[in-house]
């Protein structure tokens, strides 16, 4: 357990070093600016991560770093303001440019299924990902019209 | 996660120095727009981080263990992609609960998938393929569901596939492409957009939410909130609305459908295939 916790941290201090070069070259926020909320962010990673092994409910660890991360920025936590300061330092997009460098790489291998499915799937896959965003943004956009919240 | 090992992941000094150079280059080009009629198309750091890193793979810089070895550095990276989610829903905790009961229902956005897709597969010419292509945006839990009610090697089984391994390689770079251009070109609210982002991966999220966030800087934080609630309330309900709505819908339009085809193909002039 203590040997996968250090693993742990070490991959996600890697990504984050990743995603801090991405925030200062892309927001012109250094890198010492945007680490107390990277801290943060880790933190929570790695209690979620925790949590997902030690806990008998089979929840990913998404689940709770996510519940995690909710509730320690309600208002009413003690301490949320510094964790909601610290963590605005850090672009959303900046944690993506990181994931989605490090995906290229590793869909590569990938590469020899995708060529295998065919032009027929790939219209197919099209229109899965068409009807979904579209079915879930029109369901969305009625539903908050109709409560006047846009 | 724990077939590669870690230990090696965090050695591989070669793939993250890669992986470094290519954030610090995407991220210093920065975003361009290209405006596509009424619409704005965005290209942003993360879509050319994504195709410089697939072209890396086919040249010697990147080898078969290096492209492994990414993998538990992209769930990792989810995990502090949702952690900085939390921290965005956190102080805006009243807006999303406010908007409870349109992210509940958007996640029957999928039924958009069923009856625009599937009636296309089956003109296509898929046959029982098209159940597991179309039933649902086919992430790991709906893989998981379809290989374990028909088989991985059922037909249904290729079919949940082939959506699959199409998401796991354009599934972010597309719906980042079409969220921006979709929510400039159309009446829709930039915000329904936004909780249509989180039907897939984390990373198809980002993809999502950060154009949508390129096309309205000033929605940021309302963006991301609702993408990632929208995210997170998929990760906990979405493979339950497939098994009790999604699923058993798709079979009952598919077993229609190939019914009215059977009929026609039987009076004849059908095509013989």
């Amino acid at each position: 357990m203590i040997k996968s916790i250090m693993e742990w941290t070490w991959v996600l201090a890697i990504f984050g070093a990743a995603a801090l070069i991405g925030n200062w070259f892309g927001m012109d926020v250094l890198p010492w600016q945007a680490l107390p909320g990277m801290l943060v962010l880790i933190a929570v990673s790695l209690v979620g991560l925790i949590l997902e092994k030690v806990l008998p409910f089979r929840m990913p660890a998404v689940g709770y770093i996510g519940v995690l991360a909710i509730v320690i920025s309600l208002p009413w936590f003690p301490g949320s303001d510094y964790v909601v300061a610290w963590t605005s330092e850090i672009g959303i997009l900046a944690l993506a440019t990181p994931i989605l460098a490090y995906a290229g790489i590793s869909v590569g291998s990938n590469w020899a299924d995708f060529r295998k499915l065919g032009f027929r799937s790939f219209i197919v896959a099209i229109a899965v990902f068409l009807g979904t965003f579209l079915g879930s943004a029109l369901i969305a956009e009625v539903i908050l019209r109709w409560q006047g919240i846009i | 996660m724990e077939k590669t090992e870690l230990k090696h992941v965090i050695k591989d000094w070669r793939l993250h120095a890669v992986a470094f150079i290519l954030v610090a280059i995407t991220e210093a080009i920065g975003l361009f727009s290209i405006t596509v009629g009424p619409g704005v198309i965005l290209l942003l750091p993360m879509l050319y981080a994504f195709f410089l890193g697939l072209i890396l793979y086919f040249t010697p810089v990147i080898s078969e263990k290096n492209a492994k070895h990414a993998e538990p550095l992209i769930i990792l990276g989810v995990t502090l992609l949702i952690a900085k989610i939390g921290v965005t829903i956190g102080p805006q905790i009243e807006a999303i609960i406010e908007a409870g009961p349109a992210l509940l229902l958007q996640e029957l956005g999928n039924l958009g998938t069923i009856f625009i897709a599937l009636p296309l597969a089956v003109l296509l010419g898929f046959r029982r393929e098209s159940i597991g292509m179309t039933h649902s945006i086919a992430r790991e839990p709906n893989v998981g569901l379809i290989v374990n009610k028909f088989g991985f090697s059922s037909p249904e089984g290729r079919g949940v596939m082939a959506i699959y391994i199409f998401g796991t390689v354009f599934g972010a770079v597309f719906l980042g492409l079409i969220a921006g251009l979709l929510a400039t070109a159309t009446p829709l609210h930039p915000l329904s957009f936004a909780m249509a982002s989180g039907v897939g991966s984390g990373s198809m999220m980002a993809a999502a939410s950060g154009s949508l966030i390129g096309a309205y800087p000033e929605l940021e934080e309302q963006i991301v909130a609702f993408a990632g609630a929208s995210n997170l309330l998929s990760l906990s309900t979405g493979l339950y609305f497939s098994i009790f709505i999604g699923l058993p819908l798709t079979e009952k339009l598919y077993s229609i459908m190939i019914r009215r085809t059977e009929r026609k193909a039987a009076k004849g002039g059908g095509p013989n295939d």
